[in-house]
């Protein structure tokens, strides 16, 4: 079976403004691994949010292929499409864009309604994911009484919510500070190494970007042909969760308490 | 490909559709204020209408069954001949409604008792029964509106009849006072005593036992009997010695052997007596052939008032009902483009073109059933108000009534009560009901385009929206 999750063969997209038309992106040829952490890194105007929007079925492109688990989503009919963006895509926003009216875990539990799993098994699932993104405390709170890092660890743990194939990140930095930048990208960093999520994320913050595995360019709407390795680690993004040390992805069990590391 | 819970679905649907609807509390009361008004409307007119039709099917009913018990009487009268010193003496005589006294201005006559004996010897007279009517000494002062203004005017309280009580004429003929209630009627013999009728009782508090000063003399209740007239009954003699009036009569009822004789009788009286008024079974059919016209005038009026008022009550309805759903409409339009990025956040994360949709259309619902809830409340109270307000006036269909005093035994016969009582708007569950049917229908007519409208909304568009 094929490893590849994701895959974009000669991507194209046209916007017309009036008579012009303008490349927002061309010939990109793009494909990401089962449980890679690639980053996207580009100038603003480079294309980035394009590129993720067709990744996630929100847009489609004007020529090309956008290959998601093996089917090729450009050619899915548009009213079918959603069962792709709920089942195999989780989104992350910059502005978070949670329901203000709805409590941190009734916008986790969100993208789950309408699926085979019971109210309580959903209830369950998003009360695991908040636990998972730190925020269990916190679980009736509305997104207006939360700090925008917390927002966006709600939005996270939405994203998780259906099991997607691959989680889309729209400069989820951005809105926030540098300490706060560093939780969140160290939160994906958690999910991509315990979980093995994996998590394609676009930013134009290099510092954010490096915590990735893989980091691709994109400028003027092209994918540049260099592409560079991440630190994607760093000293204490993991923990034993039974003594809370630090310890190494290929770690079954930690070496402080010998504990299993699930 | 995947299963759904949907009843999960709706209820998470719901729940969001309510606190929507809560977040914004002023603007969905003064949404609800006004499609309650209009819901009101549709019920309140309905309400009206329909009230108004069962008044004049009751006031067709009424002259029906009123037109009916005349000929009836007509019928069983054949062979009497009605002589009264007076024109309006006679039945079906189209004397004014609740009018048993003489009209105003005119004196009263009487007929000598000795017509009695000469009458009695005309060829294939069976009896003739003597009346004495009078009106009481005691009057009352009474306001009158006309349209050139109003004035006071004195009238009698009562009449008295003075009846003959020969027990071979009143086992024979009608002539007493019926549907005697309380006591008993007058006999063969009876003198200083009176039967007087329910509404005189209740006017002075006089029961059965009780005594009344008639004319300077004083009366012994004996019995009461139930009418609208104020009468008093009492023997003929006692009125004529009463009121001066020894050897006077007011009216005679002649009865013929049969009917072959009734022409000939009449001609014999109107000869001998051509200052009497005489009225036989032909005369009173006539009347009652113009009674019967009129009758047919006023439902034809009354009819005409319904048809018109059903016009009306179908515009105003029409107008309701566009109201409504543009109200919902505007309502929900605005509600979709305020909230395009919740679209988008929501088509994202994976909700369907029908999930979006359901979302709006349901609280286009919601709204209207909580309005639905409000209307029936203002519709109950408000109907009378609010269909008299916008229905053309009811008293246009409160017609003249008319009516025939007198005459049968002493009983009055209203005609057009019906709608001469106003008529009262009430909103029975049926109407209530389907208002309430309305109202849903409406909301999610009104909610469809701007919920299609959400749904076909592009995400990406909606998430980029500010």
């Amino acid at each position: 079976m094929s490893n590849v999750v994701l895959e974009t063969e000669n991507l194209e997209k046209v916007y017309a403004i009036g008579r012009r038309k303008i490349n927002a992106l061309s010939d990109v040829n793009l494909r990401v691994n089962k449980g890679d952490f690639a980053a996207i890194m580009g100038p603003s105007g480079s294309g980035k949010t394009t590129l993720l929007n067709l990744l996630g079925c929100l847009d489609r492109p004007t020529n090309g292929k956008v290959i998601l688990d093996d089917v090729d989503v450009t050619r899915v009919p548009e009213k079918t499409l959603w069962k792709f963006r709920r089942h195999k895509i989780g989104f992350i926003f910059q502005t978070f864009n949670l329901l203000p009216y709805l409590s941190a875990i009734e916008n986790v539990e969100l993208p789950m309604e309408g699926t085979k799993k019971p109210k309580s098994e959903r209830r369950k699932r998003a009360h695991e994911l908040l636990e998972i993104v730190g925020l269990s405390t916190r679980k009736e709170h509305k997104p207006p009484r939360l700090s925008a890092g917390e927002q966006q660890r709600v939005a996270i743990a939405r994203a998780l919510a259906n099991n997607p194939t691959i989680l889309l990140a729209d400069e989820p930095t951005g809105n926030l500070d540098v300490k706060t930048s560093f939780e969140i990208v160290r939160l994906l960093s958690k999910l991509n190494i315990i979980q093995g999520t994996t998590i394609v994320m676009v930013t134009h913050d290099s510092n954010v970007a490096s915590r990735a595995g893989r980091i691709l360019f994109l400028s003027d709407g092209k994918l540049l042909n260099r592409e560079k390795k991440g630190m994607h680690l760093l000293k204490g993004d993991l923990t034993c969760p039974h003594c809370h040390k630090p310890i190494q992805p290929d770690h079954a069990f930690c070496p402080r308490c010998g504990k299993k590391v699930e | 490909m995947h299963y759904t819970r949907k009843g999960d679905m709706y209820l998470g649907t719901l729940t969001r559709a309510v606190r929507n609807v809560s977040r914004r509390k002023m603007r969905t009361f003064l949404v609800i204020i006004a499609l309650g008004f209009s819901m009101a409307i549709m019920i309140s007119i309905p309400a009206g209408v329909i009230s108004n039709q069962e008044a004049t099917q009751s006031l067709s009913e009424n002259y029906k069954n009123t037109i009916n018990n005349m000929q009836e009487e007509i019928n069983k009268t054949s062979t009497l001949i009605e002589v009264s010193a007076s024109s309006r003496r006679g039945m079906f005589s189209g004397a004014p409604s609740g009018m048993p006294f003489p009209r105003f201005g005119q004196e009263e006559t009487f007929i000598n008792a000795t017509v009695v004996d000469e009458i009695s010897t005309i060829v294939g007279v069976k009896d003739v029964v003597p009346f004495l009517e009078v009106s009481s000494e005691e009057t009352t002062e009474e306001t009158m509106s006309t349209p050139r203004g109003s004035f006071t005017i004195s009238r009698p309280v009562y009449t008295i009849t003075g009846v003959c009580l020969k027990s071979t004429l009143i086992d024979s003929y009608s002539i007493l006072a019926t549907n005697v209630i309380d006591g008993r009627n007058l006999v063969e013999g009876d003198s200083g005593v009176i039967v007087i009728s329910l509404n005189l009782s209740d006017y002075y508090g006089v029961y059965v036992g009780d005594k009344i000063e008639v004319y300077d003399e004083t009366f012994k209740v004996v019995g009461i009997y139930n009418s609208t007239t104020r009468t008093v009954h009492m023997n003929i003699t006692d009125v004529q010695r009463i009121t001066d009036n020894v050897g006077n009569v007011s009216r005679l009822d002649v009865y013929a052997q049969d009917i072959s004789y009734v022409d000939n009788i009449a001609e014999v009286i109107e000869a001998a007596y051509p200052e009497l008024y005489v009225t036989t079974y032909e005369d009173r059919l006539a009347n009652l052939e113009r009674t019967q016209e009129m009758y047919e005038t006023t439902l034809a009026t009354s009819e005409s008032t319904l048809s018109q008022m059903q016009t009306v009550a179908f515009q105003e309805i029409s107008i309701a009902i566009v109201a409504t759903s543009l109200i919902v409409l505007f309502m929900m339009l605005y509600t979709v483009r305020e909230r395009t990025k919740e679209i988008g956040i929501l088509k994202a994360i994976g909700f369907s073109n029908w999930n979006v949709m359901n979302q709006f259309m349901l609280e286009g619902i919601l709204l209207s059933t909580m309005a639905g809830a409000v209307g029936a409340v203002i519709g109950i109270i408000g109907a009378p108000v609010i269909s008299s307000l916008l229905l053309p006036s009811a008293s246009s269909v409160n017609l003249n009534p008319f009516s025939t005093s007198r005459g049968f035994s002493g009983q009055t016969v209203n005609f057009g009560t019906a709608l001469s009582q106003s008529v009262t708007a009430t909103a029975d569950p049926q109407t209530l009901l389907l208002g309430f049917g309305a109202m849903l229908l409406l909301g999610a007519i009104g909610s469809l385009y701007p919920a299609w409208r959400a749904a076909r909304t592009s995400p990406m568009e909606a998430l980029r929206y500010e």
